[in-house]
């Protein structure tokens, strides 16, 4: 009896490790190439009239994915997000994972209606290398709470990210409609998970922010960046300095 | 009547024989000259392969017999009759019956402190250049000294996240043994994952020991922790580099174990 538990037990686990070999390829990676990848995904591409390569590979939008959770847990940690049904960590890592493969899978059944040529990989290599964009903003703003940067971020790193997902697509596919319908879709998604990405985990700082800093700090005021002489407000001057001088 | 004492004898040291499980890898880079004799064999084994069973503190050529002959014992286990074995081997062994005589307690554990204090060494200097072959016993008992310090002075700092410290220790591993199967072309096993991580865990003890200090959240604090983080994940992507023979990967193995001690750090910091 116990032979026979055991014997299905090793089945299984060999079952699990047989499925893991089927990944291994996507894993075969070299350093510099994902750095040249990681580079590329934020550059437009020009020429829409062939089909663009896609690298297939997994290494480095799962690296992404988890390196934009632990930006979110960061985030979490620094601007005391309480999170009342659940967990800081089930969170973070729900949200991202849940974005990288939903909207990977909701792309690949339009790719499938409009008849674009990508395979399920290759979607989910492009839309992770298109979080790099996200970690970028997010790992600014989550330090330098200024809005009105956010939104310069927002629309330049997020919006070259997505140019480059949108371009990549449009290469792949014919017919006007066909393109309009996926490539706005990609983009509003990818637009808007940054945006609430951005609004969900951090909007909590400003308040926190104010009481946090100093004991010598009046309390809490809804005042537009009165900060005292710490960390934070060398960051927001030199941010501003910059900003005027451009 | 003559024969059945050497037949209960006989069974008794094969009984001790089950218990070496843990006996020591005498591996290349200690000083000790007694291992010469080891050497060829030691190079024909996997990388961190299932647990071998081999003597300790032997004297060379007499040894090297019964240890090979105990290793295919090894596949034979449940069964207690070796026909191979001939009394006068087992007269080489110096594990002979009696109390008195038994071999010390941690030698039969596999707790070999010589070990574990160059693993430690190995760690505490990223920089040197670590041996390929450092990895192929899986020891586990420094690493789970330095968990329990990591948890005992994060209870010095006030917080009391043992449950945490295992838990991420144990799902970091499950992820990295998935990670390295699927990156590296010989495999690495689960023991030998959860070992060079719990040793690479030390300059994370000594970030949680500063915690009790001075608090971290500042920037000397966010610092000090980008820094430990660094630390932990370049010793751990030495260490499995130069295990796995996977030359050029280093970085792409450092990331993601820079991610894990990065989850460490957030739990230390905050």
């Amino acid at each position: 009896q116990m032979w026979q538990v055991g014997k299905r037990q090793a089945s299984r686990a060999f079952s699990l490790y047989a499925n893991i070999d089927i990944l291994r390829p996507y894993f075969d990676v070299e350093p510099v190439q994902v750095r040249a990848r990681l580079l590329e995904s934020m550059i437009p591409v020009k020429m829409i009239n062939f089909p663009q390569k896609i690298a297939g590979e997994l290494y480095g939008p799962l690296m992404l994915v988890f390196t934009l959770v632990a930006i979110l847990l960061h985030g979490m940690k620094t601007s005391d997000t309480i999170i009342r049904e659940g967990t800081l960590m089930g969170t973070a890592i729900g949200t991202c994972f849940g974005y990288w493969l939903g909207v990977s899978s909701f792309i690949y059944f339009l790719a499938y209606l409009c008849n674009a040529q990508i395979t399920m990989v290759q979607m989910l290599s492009l839309l992770g290398y298109g979080l790099f964009g996200h970690c970028i903003t997010l790992f600014v703003t989550y330090n330098i709470h200024f809005h009105s940067l956010f939104y310069i971020f927002w629309l330049g790193v997020g919006g070259l990210s997505t140019l480059r997902m949108v371009a990549v697509l449009v290469s792949r596919t014919v017919g006007h409609t066909q393109r309009l319908i996926l490539c706005g879709t990609l983009a509003a998604l990818h637009m808007l998970f940054l945006l609430y990405l951005h609004f969900a985990y951090h909007k909590v700082v400003e308040g926190i922010l104010d009481t946090l800093e100093g004991p010598n700090m009046p309390p809490f005021q809804r005042v537009a960046r009165d900060i005292p002489v710490v960390s934070n407000a060398v960051l927001n001057t030199t941010a501003k300095a910059v900003a005027l001088t451009l | 009547m003559q024969q059945t004492g050497v037949f209960v004898k006989y069974l008794k040291k094969m009984s001790n024989f089950e218990q070496f499980h843990f006996d020591f890898y005498q591996s290349n880079y200690t000083i000790d000259d007694q291992e010469e004799g080891y050497n060829s064999y030691g190079s024909n084994e996997n990388l961190c392969g299932s647990r071998k069973s081999q003597m300790g503190e032997q004297p060379p050529a007499s040894g090297f017999a019964p240890s090979e002959m105990l290793l295919s014992s090894q596949s034979y286990t449940g069964q207690i009759l070796q026909p191979m074995y001939s009394p006068d081997t087992l007269s080489h062994l110096s594990y002979p019956d009696g109390f008195d005589e038994e071999p010390p307690l941690l030698e039969e554990l596999g707790i070999n402190f010589e070990h574990i204090w160059q693993k430690t060494l190995t760690v505490l200097n990223p920089m040197k250049p670590a041996d390929g072959s450092i990895m192929n016993e899986t020891d586990l008992t420094g690493p789970m000294v330095f968990c329990l310090a990591l948890g005992a002075t994060l209870l010095l700092a006030g917080k009391v996240h043992f449950g945490y410290v295992y838990g991420l220790s144990a799902i970091g591993c499950l992820a990295m043994h998935a990670l390295l199967n699927l990156m590296s072309v010989p495999g690495v096993s689960h023991g030998c994952v959860a070992s060079v991580l719990g040793y690479c865990l030390l300059p994370m003890v000594i970030l949680s020991s500063s915690a009790v200090v001075f608090s971290l959240q500042g920037i000397l604090g966010t610092l000090l922790a980008l820094l430990i983080i660094g630390w932990c994940s370049l010793s751990a992507s030495k260490i499995f580099t130069s295990a796995l023979a996977m030359e050029g990967q280093q970085l792409l193995i450092a990331y993601p174990c820079a991610l894990l001690y990065g989850l460490f750090a957030l739990l230390t910091v905050f």
